[in-house]
């Protein structure tokens, strides 16, 4: 952190002397690592931006910082009453949705401009127009246009629901002209993988810079072994998970048989 | 204190995971119960996805079935013979039983037929052991004895294949043993039970087995299908969670431990309309669950990720 700090700040004196429209930033965690403690954690994003130092300061443009996570298939599923019973009665294939999306930004978000730019939840990855003709329905069809946009909106709803989506204005704190800083939660249940990290600077609602950056969230220790394992050889898995519990039952019996007696 | 479940992919509170796995497992010790009715929709109501709570209560009640079998054994309790007839028939059931969980998972319905099921057994369980607790405590009042009759002799001795039981002194086919493996086998994988408290009254009243050795044998008998179905579960669902088996399986060996010390120093009958109450308050927050219009109608599972 003391030498990102440093380099910031010799990239500022450049900044000032030459007058250049650029952007840096940094970040206190290049990889995040769930553990079996893991119960979330706060990311912190940082850097510097500068624009114009003669103008004042709201010329000097807006940023919008974007994490998008790992990629996934989800399945959303609609509930519908049946002789009072609710249950699920729709059900539509997601592909190639973020896992994980974050979106804030130093003044308000900007609908139209996030639009042009192809900047969103569902627009993050290219690939991720979703293909209606692709979904498989169980009673009743999900054709009409509302019914589409009632299912589009429900993905980010309840996305955002379990902390994994989230879009809000203003967060970014402006710590002097050109310093910013913006602190992401990222809940229990998120996705492992690599996680982009796209800073963009607008002036006049136009992108003038782009900063990228990869970081990776990565189980380890028993939660990684057991995992891995679960799914590369499950057979001796289910075998190993019997012979914990043969061997916790027939010591538990024994145990307390013995201290029964004395 | 929270631990991070892999397979599950959330955190929980251990102490919470732990009460649980203890009160489940001194429960079952009191009654000599599986307990597996009671631990699959506490897991569920704590938040852990169905599918690994059901898969995860099979592999505990594993564990706690050899506890309780061990104890029955050095007694001469348990009819080994009687306990291979009714698995020959659990083992086709259970993998009937887990293709109608993966049907289930994957048409989306597994959490209302899971809800269903248990609210269809635990009311007629808990509405079972209500009327027959309190009848036996009328009858301590009235000062009345019953006189149980030791022997049926129904159409199960009727039956082709006859086979003799030395152990539980019977001479009967072996098809209604292993219809009724067959049925326990079905409901033990799709809902993650050991299937005792259903078990049992079959063997009493169908089978006509001595009482005194029901509850070894069957506790024999769901050692091994419970087996099986933890083993379908992780090559075929892959939802067993170790993590989470690993701290049940300790609370709840402790739990039934204590629980049979306790049984032992208290009155059955109280005991047991008590447990009828606990099993009937579970059924009606499942029942609720499903007739309470839900605040978000819609509800997302994540399929895979791609990396």
């Amino acid at each position: 952190m003391h030498i990102k700090s440093i380099v910031i700040s010799i990239f500022l004196f450049l900044l000032l002397t030459f007058n250049v429209t650029a952007l840096v930033i940094g970040s206190d965690e290049e990889e995040i690592l769930i553990d079996a403690n893991f119960a979330g954690q706060d990311l912190l994003v940082f850097g510097a931006f500068y624009a114009d130092p003669s103008q004042p300061r709201d010329e000097k443009g807006d940023l919008l910082i974007e994490i998008v996570g790992p990629s996934e298939d989800v399945m959303l599923r609609k509930k519908k009453s049946f002789i009072g019973f609710w249950l699920n009665a729709y059900q539509v294939e997601f592909r190639d949705i973020p896992g994980f999306y974050y979106l804030s930004s130093t003044s308000e978000i900007d609908r139209e401009f996030l639009d042009q730019n192809n900047i969103g939840i569902l627009k993050a990855k290219r690939s991720s127009e979703i293909d209606w003709s692709s979904l498989t329905i169980n009673w009743g069809g999900v054709n009409s246009d509302t019914d589409k946009k009632e299912f589009n909106e429900a993905l980010v709803r309840t996305k955002t629901q379990e902390g994994l989506y989230k879009e809000a204005n203003n967060e970014i704190q402006i710590l002097d002209g050109n310093l910013f800083k913006t602190s992401i939660h990222i809940p229990n249940t998120v996705p492992v993988g690599k996680y982009d990290v796209n800073v963009y600077l607008i002036i006049d609602e136009k992108i003038k810079r782009q900063y990228s950056y990869q970081f990776t969230i990565t189980r380890i220790g028993i939660e990684e072994a057991i995992y891995n394992f679960a799914f590369d050889f499950p057979l001796l898995y289910g075998l190993i998970s019997l012979a914990i519990a043969a061997i916790a039952g027939w010591s538990g019996a024994e145990l307390f048989r013995r201290f029964r007696k004395s | 204190m929270s631990i991070y479940l892999p397979i599950a992919e959330l955190s929980v509170n251990l102490f919470v995971l732990l009460s649980l796995g203890g009160g489940v497992g001194f429960l079952s010790g009191m009654f000599g119960l599986g307990g597996g009715f009671l631990m699959t929709p506490l897991l569920i109501f704590m938040g852990i996805p169905t599918n690994v709570a059901v898969a995860t209560s099979a592999n505990q009640i594993v564990a706690s079935s050899i506890s309780g079998t061990i104890g029955h054994w050095r007694q001469g309790l348990v009819d080994f013979k009687m306990g291979g007839v009714l698995l020959t028939g659990s083992v086709f059931g259970s993998v009937l039983g887990i293709w109608i969980f993966k049907t289930l998972v994957s048409s989306g319905q597994i959490e209302t037929a899971i809800s269903i099921l248990y609210f269809v057994l635990l009311t007629s369980i808990g509405t079972l052991m209500l009327i027959e607790s309190s009848q036996v405590i009328r009858d301590r009042i009235r000062k009345k004895t019953v006189i149980k009759k030791i022997h049926y002799h129904n159409w199960a001795h009727k039956l082709p294949f006859k086979v003799r039981f030395y152990k539980s002194k019977l001479y009967i086919s072996v098809i209604p043993p292993i219809i009724i493996g067959f049925f326990i086998g079905v409901l033990s994988a799709v809902m993650g039970i050991g299937g005792s408290f259903i078990l049992i009254p079959a063997m009493i009243y169908f089978l006509g087995m001595p009482t005194s050795k029901v509850i070894g044998t069957s506790l024999f008998q769901i050692i091994f299908i419970t087996a099986i179905i933890t083993l379908l579960h992780t090559t075929t669902t892959f939802a067993v969670d170790a993590i989470l088996a690993f701290f049940l399986i300790i609370s709840s060996v402790i739990g039934a431990q204590l629980g049979v010390l306790v049984a032992n120093k208290l009155r059955g009958e109280e005991i047991r309309a008590l447990l009828a109450v606990i099993v009937l308050v579970v059924a009606v927050k499942i029942a609720l669950d499903l007739l309470v219009p839900p605040e978000e109608i819609f509800n997302l599972t994540v399929l895979r990720v791609i990396f």
